[in-house]
């Protein structure tokens, strides 16, 4: 996929917005692209490291098949780089204060040294079958050692997001042989 | 940072939602002067994105709300952030309260009486619902009280709703067609609805009522001046006088609006912050809190949610996001031994694969392939009711001012929440009686969700007895005649049904005493 930002018009964007694109920079212009675009392109990240990046796949992929192609890095990076009182995330829901990177840095960190203490390996070093494990042993609450948000907690928040771009946008709809049947597609602001 | 003052008005309104936009609506018609300030956004209707994901831009998004205590209470799922406020995104489910609920202390010997009885509000409910249309079927609704029957036909059952209906009915419980705030046929120039589930990130095509459709607008045409992104840092005063709030937005900076009346109608938690740190030399407990009930009774509604998996095909995803149903079978307070309190059953809300209240959440234990495998099956085949639960008012329920500061400078919220004994035991008693439901309709293997919380009352409760209670039963502060609270936060019981069309209805009647009696309130 090579998306030119020029043949972009406006009521091309308006009505991608609609179906859960977002506004991404491409050459100091913004371009609506969905999260999964985003990563195919391999637009730079803004706030996540390639490393933390490396981190949400591997999660993400073990939580929510799936996640990691419908775009969750670019997904998450994009609501990190914006203005938090119109974030997206489901981490708004829980009255935990901004900056929302911290809390997902703070868990991410949790979940690799958990899998570095019980694998010997970091996240996404393990396969399928030890990802699974792992998932398993911060659902319930904190394993052994574990510092950074409760688990359970991050396990929620985490896999809210995964769901999200997975499952709540239109290609998810689709996925799932649901009909996505929008209201009305937005005239302005998008 | 600059700092200016703008000309005196007759009223400054802090609050562009349900009860803001009402008053704002009505006092500007009747030839007042009115500034409404809000601190969030000016939506407009096509902001209203078909989308589980973009609905959250909808909840509140300023200041952070610390929530504590043993059932800490989710502030921003249920606030509202900008014009429209949390009705905005709200399910329009409008039941009445019940006679009894403004008699709890009267009748059970516990918690509060409303200084109103159903009798004195049920002419503002019948107003509001012909306003606003409300669709239902009054006669199938056996529990509802006395008053007009509704101006709309009730909204179609099917799918998971027909389902449901199935399991109450072997039980020997009685359903009946959800009373909503959304049109089932055109109705003064609005369309009907078309059943899509997308409630929840508001209604685009006005189909279910908020604020957007005609308080805002008859506001802005009676030449009141909405003002968004303005947030309020504290209410102004001299003596037992209001004076004005100082508000801050980007264009202005801080600047001070004097009003001849100031009105609060930001929320429960907000409205009793405002007052908290409004305190003065002249009021150092915080404004209109010579009680010190400011900020208490704060009352969340306990939510039980059972969830199902059908043999037939239950279109989940579609439908309204309040209910088709509900049944009230529960709703007396005294008929379980050990435990006072209503509930209702709200039957077959849609839900779509993501979100708070999605799909995915309803099995929240699943990841990896065993949530996919779930999820292609529940979006086909998943039915859910919740029951809401009543709260009793509990003093020790609260809002305060945390010592952390906000970007202003200002102490932000804190809200101690823990629900009664008399509440966890309704909520156990309904989730029990939610799985036996399910069971009789056929469910394979239901099961419940965990307790949630839904909507805000109480903070600043009314009363007769001003040494016990914030205002009179027209939102009049007893400390302060030119400062009045609107909304939800006004309730001295919750009851257990969706306090919406209350709200309306209390704010209604207030508007009518507002204008009848203005040189009391304005002087």
């Amino acid at each position: 996929m090579n998306l030119d930002a020029a043949q972009l018009n406006r009521r091309t964007l308006l009505k991608r917005g609609a179906l859960g694109a977002l506004a991404f920079e491409v050459g100091g212009r913004a371009v609506m692209l969905t999260a999964a675009e985003a990563r195919a392109e391999s637009l730079p990240l803004i706030v996540l490291s390639a490393e933390e990046a490396g981190l949400v796949d591997a999660l993400g992929r073990a939580v929510v098949p799936g996640a990691d192609e419908a775009g969750l890095v670019h997904y998450l990076d994009h609501q990190f780089a914006g203005d938090p009182g119109a974030a997206l995330l489901m981490l708004r829901y829980m009255d935990v204060p901004p900056p929302y990177a911290d809390f997902y840095r703070a868990g991410l960190n949790g979940v690799d040294a958990t899998a570095k203490r019980e694998f010997g390996r970091s996240l996404p070093a393990l396969d399928e079958d030890e990802a699974h494990t792992l998932v398993g042993m911060i659902t319930g609450g904190d394993p052994e050692g574990w510092e950074g948000p409760p688990a359970a907690l991050f396990y929620f928040i985490f896999r809210a997001d995964a769901v999200d771009v997975t499952y709540g946008t239109v290609e998810g709809f689709e996925r799932l042989g649901v009909p996505y049947v929008p209201h009305i597609a937005p005239l302005e602001q998008w | 940072m600059d700092k200016f003052s703008s000309e005196k008005v007759d009223v400054v309104i802090v609050g562009a939602g349900a009860s803001g936009s009402l008053i704002a609506a009505r006092l500007a018609e009747a030839g007042k002067s009115v500034v409404l300030l809000d601190a969030g956004p000016g939506w407009v209707a096509d902001d209203l994105i078909s989308s589980q994901i973009w609905a959250r831009r909808l909840r509140w998004g300023g200041a952070p709300v610390q929530s504590v205590g043993g059932h800490p209470y989710a502030f921003t799922f249920n606030a509202g952030w900008g014009l429209g406020g949390a009705a905005l995104h709200h399910y329009g489910t409008w039941p009445r309260l019940h006679e009894e609920d403004f008699r709890v202390k009267s009748l059970y010997g516990k918690a509060l009486d409303w200084p109103v009885s159903y009798e004195d509000l049920q002419p503002f409910y019948d107003r509001i619902q012909e306003e606003v249309g409300v669709a239902g079927d009054a006669k199938a609704e056996i529990w509802r009280p006395e008053g007009a029957p509704y101006p709309l036909p009730p909204v179609p059952s099917f799918g998971q709703g027909e389902i449901i209906a199935k399991g109450f009915e072997a039980l020997g419980m009685t359903t009946a067609p959800a009373p909503m705030a959304v049109l089932t046929e055109p109705y003064k120039g609005r369309p009907a609805c078309v059943y899509d589930g997308w409630c929840d990130a508001g209604c685009p095509i006005n189909a279910l009522w908020n604020p957007l459709i005609s308080y805002l607008p008859r506001a802005r045409e009676a030449g009141a001046d909405i003002r968004p992104r303005s947030t309020v840092l504290r209410v102004l005063s001299e003596g037992t006088r209001a004076t004005g709030v100082e508000y801050i937005n980007a264009e202005s900076g801080i600047t001070v609006q004097h009003a001849s009346l100031v009105i609060l109608a930001a929320s429960a938690v907000l409205n009793p912050a405002l007052l908290l740190n409004s305190a003065s030399d002249t009021h150092p407990d915080g404004l209109a809190n010579s009680s010190g009930k400011v900020g208490r009774y704060f009352m969340a509604h306990a939510i039980a949610s059972v969830y199902g998996l059908f043999e037939e095909e239950t279109a989940v995803s579609l439908g309204l996001t309040g209910a088709q149903l509900t049944c009230r079978d529960g709703y007396k307070k005294d008929l379980r031994e050990g435990m006072l309190g209503s509930y209702q059953w709200l039957i077959a809300p849609a839900m779509k694969p993501n979100d708070l209240l999605g799909i995915a959440t309803a099995r929240a234990d699943l990841y990896g392939k065993p949530l996919e495998d779930f999820m292609r099956q529940a979006v086909n085949h998943m039915g859910n009711m919740i029951a809401m639960v009543e709260e009793l008012p509990v003093e020790e329920n609260r809002i305060e001012l945390s010592e952390d500061r906000d970007a202003n400078g200002m102490r932000i919220p804190r809200i101690v929440h823990a629900f009664s004994d008399d509440a966890l035991k309704v909520w156990g008693y309904a989730k029990a009686e939610g799985l036996a439901v399910f069971e009789a309709a056929g469910a394979d293997q239901p099961w419940n969700g965990p307790l949630g919380s839904a909507h805000m009352m109480g903070g600043t409760i009314m009363g007769d007895d001003r040494t016990a209670s914030v205002t009179d039963s027209y939102g009049r502060t007893h400390d302060i005649p030119n400062l009045v609270i609107a909304g939800p936060g006004l309730f001295p019981t919750s009851g257990a049904n969706n306090p919406t069309f209350t709200l309306h209805a209390v704010t209604l009647r207030a508007t009518d005493h507002m204008i009848g009696h203005w040189s009391d309130y304005a002087g």
